[in-house]
């Protein structure tokens, strides 16, 4: 027999978790829909959020909440250093070279974190909100989870705002639409692409720190936060920018629901996403004649 | 700048075969005898070499037919793990894993290819990694008696040659066992490039080439994309299961993490894309200039050697895609031509001509460099 | 004379939107045969649907009173279809005879290598490709790429040619080759089925025309017949049937 405050604290984790989900896959989203770059590399970015904001703690105490506002702007600048030195000389080749070198840059971040921080998981030991909670009834919610949540919600649709309603916005989805059309309207392409992956890459920075506090994070997250992030966007199928929110309460709630409720779960947690991604991707492709 | 008809060439890969498998018949000694007890760990760096050959090629030919694979770990994993658990369930002799081990790598190659048949390549390329991720995830959580769980499972060595005090110095026994498991990994990469060569000078080779260039036209010509697809999956998939298999023997154990890690599917991709994708000599020219800068980084990085791989990686994609044989093929293929013949960079993903060719073949009759081109 | 392909009722929806609407209509042996049409009218998915690419959502396709319902592209291709594409899209990295030896080898089963070169080397002579049999195909220009499409599909030894589109982008003394070169063909005996948009040569070559519109056949006939019909006319807009161009 199943508790059911078992599966009303699953649903809730999961919706928590969301958020941060969220956040992550839009910005992959946007890369793929703006640039039509498959980026194997966006969850390196998440990783780097997650391990400046664990060293900036460590070396000069700068709590997590702080660090958001620096992080991201670093992160954007990360973002466009990439794609101005690497991803711009590939944007007219196969879309095969392009998926090839965002894998080689996902390389390269990855062991570069190893190489300067190990692979032990890092924690972000000794801050007093971390660890702050409240009870709804039955159901306990973690302050950190729940601000995370918030401030991710706060951030994709912001983004979602920006896209509607901001010149740059506008030109980020025509381009998206309609790249020669776009081009050929005087539309400068290229800027629209740096802006849309600094943008990913900030945003993807941003979830990093929250996690930092939430997990304690390895080198490894990031290919692991990728996966997440392509099962989320591969559900709301690829370049729907706006059905990422929908897609990420699908799959948060998913993988929650497996960690809580099957036995030897939380280990299971991952593969919940691998098997999401791999079903997804067999079944549409073979719905089409 | 017209090219000798296929089929009429010098064997130069028949020569470089038997060069090869006579340059390996007599490696090991020459290595002792020249260096004598550090030829041990020279002859384990050959080997490493090897096996990364067996890898690239093996990968290489799965990638001839457009499907670039990033599930490759998880064929060495099953390899291996085959191994290990035939010997820790059944009474079999030991070799008997190796052959086994590339039979259940192909059933895996069965299973994935079929599911994957209409995937295009970076969806294939993702569903392939989510495949082996979850191979992983099984063998993390396998029942600890049935199959090692988290700790993996011991794999006994293949070789144990015994010491015999007064004809042989203690040195020389690691250097018998190191030399049998050479014979081992050179027998195993003359078959992967015996099915390679066989396969270039058939007519698969053409038929690969159509399907990777466009399934739908290829279709329309009487090519079997689907079959072809799957046949080319299980070859890639033996070769590197019967690898995983004699690594696990040479290593000593199997272990989810170390068995199906990542890090083999990047060292199977990276090799061959840097070496030259879809010939023979290619993967392992690749194989043969990034293990000694493996061996290298592996020694200055601990964790995290990998980068040079990465590095690699992009530095081949930005400034020589056609990889070190493709670009040498292709620079000497054109060498008569003039600079209106520049053609689009071709590279892993190449697809049809495009807008490039197009512009230059606007003006072909008024184009002196364009007839003196056909003509030498 | 027989009727060598006949579909009836061929049908391919897309979600809502009906790319082909009930399309029936027959293509006797020795015939050219013209499909005609404003942009989107769905010739390009008929042809689709009659070469396995699509599969249909209603009706079938009969080569030689035999259904291909069912059959992959490949299939169909040994059943004696053949096919040239609207973008020609030759394969890069193989020299001109290496890429009329796919069709040469894998047209029909159980062709030996020898057997296979002789094919493709009459292929191209045929189109006049020979001397450029050994230059790579990305060296070709637009009029002899095109020619390499019809020879990779000669080479199968198809019963019926479906060809889409030949005449774009082509000059006058290109196009007037290509009509000759369908004639010739046609003269040895194949089928051909073509999609055009160049009414001369639609005139000069058809035997019998197909109307489509919005995904259905509006009429069938002759040349002379089916460009006095007014639905035709309004069809085009209103624009003069003989004048129009790609």
């Amino acid at each position: 027999m199943i508790d059911p405050t078992l599966v009303l604290q699953a649903l809730v984790s999961g919706i928590l978790a969301a958020g941060l989900y969220a956040l992550v896959s839009v910005g992959l989203a946007l890369a793929i829909g703006v640039i039509g770059i498959v980026n194997f590399a966006h969850g390196e970015f998440f990783m780097v959020g997650a391990f400046f904001a664990y060293q900036l703690f460590v070396s000069f105490g700068i709590d997590p909440i702080v660090s958001l506002f620096l992080v991201a702007p670093a992160l954007a600048l990360i973002g466009a250093a990439i794609y101005a030195s690497t991803i711009r000389f590939v944007l007219k080749a196969p879309e095969l070279n392009q998926m090839l070198l965002t894998f080689g840059l996902g390389i390269i971040l990855q062991n570069l974190a190893l190489l300067v921080w190990g692979g032990d998981p890092r924690t972000i030991a000794g801050i007093p909100y971390r660890s702050v909670g409240f009870e709804l009834g039955p159901i306990s919610v973690g302050l950190v989870p729940l601000a995370s949540f918030l401030i991710s919600l706060a951030l994709v649709l912001g983004l979602y705002w920006m896209l509607a309603r901001t010149a740059t916005g506008r030109a980020m989805r025509a381009v998206a639409q309609n790249r020669v059309g776009a081009a050929l309207v005087g539309l400068e392409v290229n800027r629209v692409y740096l802006v849309a992956f600094s943008l990913s890459a900030l945003l993807a920075g941003i979830g990093g720190v929250m996690i930092a506090v939430i997990q304690s994070p390895t080198p490894t997250i990031g290919l692991a936060f990728t996966l997440k992030a392509f099962a989320i966007v591969v559900v709301s199928g690829l370049g729907n920018i706006r059905g990422v929110l929908f897609a990420s309460l699908f799959v948060a709630i998913a993988e929650s629901m497996v960690a809580t409720l099957v036995p030897n779960g939380d280990t299971l947690r991952n593969a919940v996403f691998f098997a999401i991604i791999f079903v997804v991707l067999v079944w549409r492709s073979r719905r089409i004649a | 700048m017209t090219r000798a008809a296929s089929g009429r060439a010098f064997p130069w890969d028949a020569v470089g075969l038997i060069v090869l498998i006579a340059a390996a018949a007599v490696a090991p000694d020459v290595l002792r005898a020249l260096f004598g007890r550090a030829s041990v760990s020279y002859l384990s760096i050959v080997t490493n070499a090897l096996s990364l050959a067996i890898l690239a090629l093996s990968w290489d030919m799965l990638a001839r037919t457009g499907q670039l694979s990033l599930a490759h770990a998880a064929f060495y994993g099953a390899g291996a793990y085959t191994t290990a658990l035939m010997l820790r369930h059944l009474e079999l002799p030991m070799w008997l894993g190796i052959p086994a081990g590339g039979v259940v790598a192909v059933l895996f190659a069965l299973l994935l290819g079929s599911m994957t048949l209409r995937l295009r390549a970076i969806y294939f390329a993702i569903a392939t990694l989510a495949f082996a991720e979850v191979l992983k995830s099984i063998a993390h959580h396998a029942p600890t008696a049935f199959a090692g769980g988290n700790a993996g499972m011991n794999v006994a060595p293949l070789f144990r040659p015994a010491f015999v005090a007064g004809e042989m110095e203690r040195w020389e026994v690691a250097f018998l066992r190191n030399e049998a498991y050479f014979y081992v990994y050179a027998g195993l990469l003359a078959l992967t490039v015996l099915v390679s060569m066989a396969l270039q000078r058939s007519r698969l080779r053409h038929a690969f080439t159509a399907i990777r260039t466009n399934e739908d036209v290829a279709g329309v010509m009487g090519v079997r994309p689907a079959r072809m697809k799957l046949l080319a999956f299980m070859l890639s998939a033996a070769g590197v299961g019967m690898l995983g298999a004699v690594e696990a023997h040479r290593i000593g154990s199997v272990l989810p993490d170390q068995s199906f890690a990542v890090a083999t599917t990047v060292l199977a991709l990276v090799t061959p894309i840097f070496g030259g994708l879809y010939t023979t000599l290619g993967p392992i020219v690749g194989a043969l200039g990034l293990s000694s800068v493996q061996e290298l980084l592996r020694r200055v990085f601990d964790d995290g050697y990998l980068i040079g791989y990465g590095v690699v990686l992009v530095m081949t994609i930005l400034f020589m895609p056609r990889g070190v044989v493709g670009s040498i093929g292709y620079a000497w293929r054109k060498r008569g031509s003039g600079p209106s013949r520049a053609a689009p960079s071709a590279a892993p993903g190449s697809d049809a001509a495009g807008a490039p060719t197009r512009a230059a073949s606007d003006a072909p009759a008024d184009d002196p460099r364009a007839e003196a081109g056909g003509d030498a | 004379m027989s009727v060598l392909l006949r579909t009836s009722g061929l049908a391919k929806r897309f979600g809502g939107l009906a790319a082909v609407d009930d399309v029936s209509f027959e293509v006797q042996r020795g015939e050219i045969f013209a499909i005609i049409g404003p942009n989107g009218a769905g010739k390009t998915t008929l042809l689709n649907l009659i070469s396995g690419l699509l599969v249909p959502t209603a009706g079938s396709v009969e080569l030689e009173g035999r259904d291909l319902a069912g059959l992959g592209t490949a299939a169909r291709c040994h059943r004696g279809l053949g096919r040239a594409f609207q973008v020609v899209q030759p394969f890069p990295e193989m020299t001109v005879r290496e890429n009329v030896l796919v069709g040469a080898m894998f047209g029909k089963a159980g062709i030996g290598r020898a057997e296979a070169e002789r094919r493709a080397d009459e292929a191209l002579a045929h189109v006049g490709l020979d001397r450029r049999a050994d230059d790579d195909a990305e060296e070709l220009t637009l009029m002899e790429e095109k020619r390499l499409e019809i020879a990779r599909a000669l080479a199968t030894r198809p019963t019926v040619l479906l060809l889409d589109e030949v005449m774009a982008g082509l000059r006058p003394v290109e196009a007037r080759e290509a009509v000759a070169l369908v004639k010739r063909l046609r003269d040895e005996g194949l089928t051909i089925a073509f999609i055009e948009h160049v009414m001369p040569v639609v005139r000069d070559l058809a035997d019998r025309v197909l109307v489509m519109n919005y995904g259905r056949v509006l009429t069938t006939g002759s040349y002379a017949e089916v460009t006095r019909d007014p639905r035709v006319v309004e069809a085009y807009l209103g624009a003069d049937p003989e004048e129009a161009t790609p």
